[in-house]
């Protein structure tokens, strides 16, 4: 008998995946139905499977909106299961999850109530502690993050103290018209490396491939600046800062491509008078050293 | 209930009511089409349509099947909102839950399985998205991608095979030729890696 359970709950992986034969399946849901410990566990697998789902999210055909909008004028929907599941629920969205941060990232909402994701990855925020011991490989993730936050504010010290003024005047503010299909080719190339940082400035994201020579930077929900003032990006080499462009929307998203990037550069953003300049006058507000 | 505790979470307020832009949450834009609010059903679609297709598209590989199959799912998001449970899930793993399995059902009536096998797998080439949503997904594909390189050669293959392919076990087995036992518990064991190393807690 206990044997025959433990063979059960190995399969929770294989059902998560829909890899089980249909009459496995049965055997393991009958089971499923007074076994927590089981239950807890395929809640968290097909948390995890729908990670690797979201990895391969894949924009529909545009027809397909308006197919199934007019479905559901058609399509009679199922009442609640008895008991009053659906009021409670609401209740407890409600009371949990609702109104958190307006910074949180689009994706983040498709899985709201994860905690300690690797969304975190802004070096921010730490996550939350792990209750269990086993879960190192989870630790050593979300520390990464952690020692970029803190290589980025070293670089920010860096730069100030170096004097951005005396970075040379040879390169000429040029800011470059990216068009789309160049960014796709920066931000689907195989080598393509991204790193993320959320500061109180805003939101600033780097794709950077080393094989492209380039890189998409990207902002949004910048602190908007007085009338006359723009945020200004800038590669910065050990040959000096060059301009990448000037940011168009600061408080939406707004990209701007850098080519003749290459590893060992980092992205920083000032504040410059209209216009931009052809080197920075001020401090940057934010540096990002690439990833090599 | 220790969401509770989180200093990001302003108190409850009324009804703020579906159209409420930023801050909207999935789960409770859920509970909204579940007494059959249209405009916060449009909301939904735009947050799981792309997610949606994909998964059923890696599975299926033909993009007029994988169309048809993944609006059937999203309408099968509208009619059973009411039937979705916070406590057990988020509503990405629900609806995607759903997505894989129709999937996997299509793949596995003969009919489809022979289609499928004439067409080729190719690389995913994504029109038209936002660049938010390029590096967005990207984010996602990297974490993904990192996570997968730490499970052992056994446990990636067998759940790539399973998840991305749609085989059934016995199919996995033999495909990499080891004993049926052991596609099971390195389905598992490389699932709760995954779990861990991408700080999912559920």
């Amino acid at each position: 008998m206990k044997v025959a359970r433990e063979d059960l709950h190995v399969l929770t992986g294989s059902y998560v995946l829909d890899a089980l034969t249909s009459s496995e399946r049965e055997d393991f849901e009958r089971h499923l139905h007074h076994c927590p410990s089981c239950q807890a566990e395929v809640r968290g697998l097909r948390e995890t499977a729908a990670r690797l789902a979201m990895a391969k999210s894949s924009r529909p055909p545009a027809r397909m909106e308006s197919a199934v909008l007019a479905a559901t004028y058609r399509t009679r929907q199922l009442p609640p299961l008895p008991g009053e599941r659906a009021a409670r629920n609401l209740q407890r969205v409600r009371s949990s999850r609702l109104f958190s941060g307006p910074e949180r990232v689009r994706a983040s909402r498709l899985f709201a109530g994860l905690r300690g994701t690797g969304r975190r990855e802004s070096g921010l925020r730490l996550p939350a502690p792990r209750s269990n011991a086993q879960r190192s490989n989870s630790r050593r993730w979300t520390q990464m993050p952690r020692l970029a936050g803190a290589v980025a504010v070293a670089s920010v010290a860096a730069a100030v103290g170096l004097g951005i003024t005396q970075i040379s005047t040879q390169h000429q503010l040029d800011t470059v018209q990216a068009s789309n299909a160049a960014i796709t080719r920066v931000v689907q190339a195989p080598d393509a490396r991204i790193e993320k940082k959320a500061t109180a400035d805003g939101t600033v994201t780097v794709v950077f491939s080393s094989q492209r020579d380039a890189a998409v930077i990207t902002t949004s929900k910048l602190t908007s600046l007085p009338s006359g003032r723009v945020y200004q990006l800038w590669v910065m080499s050990s040959a000096g800062a060059r301009s990448a462009g000037l940011v168009s929307q600061p408080d939406q998203a707004s990209q701007v491509l850098a080519a003749g990037v290459r590893s060992g550069d980092k992205i920083g953003m000032t504040v410059e008078p209209a216009g931009g300049t052809s080197t920075p006058t001020t401090a940057p507000v934010l540096v990002m050293p690439l990833a090599t | 209930m220790h969401y509770m505790n989180r200093p990001e979470i302003r108190e409850r307020r009324p009804d703020p009511g579906p159209s409420e832009g930023e801050g909207q949450d999935l789960a409770l834009l859920l509970a909204y089409v579940a007494r059959g609010d249209h405009k916060a059903f449009e909301v939904v679609y735009g947050e799981l349509a792309g997610p949606v297709y994909g998964m059923v598209k890696q599975i299926l590989r033909d993009p007029a099947q994988s169309e048809e199959v993944a609006q059937e799912v999203l309408l099968e998001v509208w009619r059973t909102a009411s039937r979705f449970d916070p406590a057990k899930g988020s509503p990405a793993a629900w609806a995607l839950t759903m997505a894989h399995r129709r999937a996997v059902d299509r793949v596995r009536s003969e009919n489809a399985s022979s289609r499928r096998e004439q067409k080729v797998a190719g690389e995913d080439i994504i029109e038209g998205d936002s660049v938010a949503e390029l590096v967005e997904a990207s984010l996602d594909r990297q974490r993904v991608n990192r996570c997968l390189d730490s499970l052992t050669e056994l446990q990636r293959e067998s759940i790539k095979l399973a998840y991305y392919g749609g085989y059934s076990y016995p199919e996995v087995s033999q495909l990499l030729s080891i004993p049926l036992g052991t596609v099971k518990t390195r389905i598992r064991d490389g699932l709760i890696r995954m779990r861990d190393c991408m700080g999912v807690n559920w």
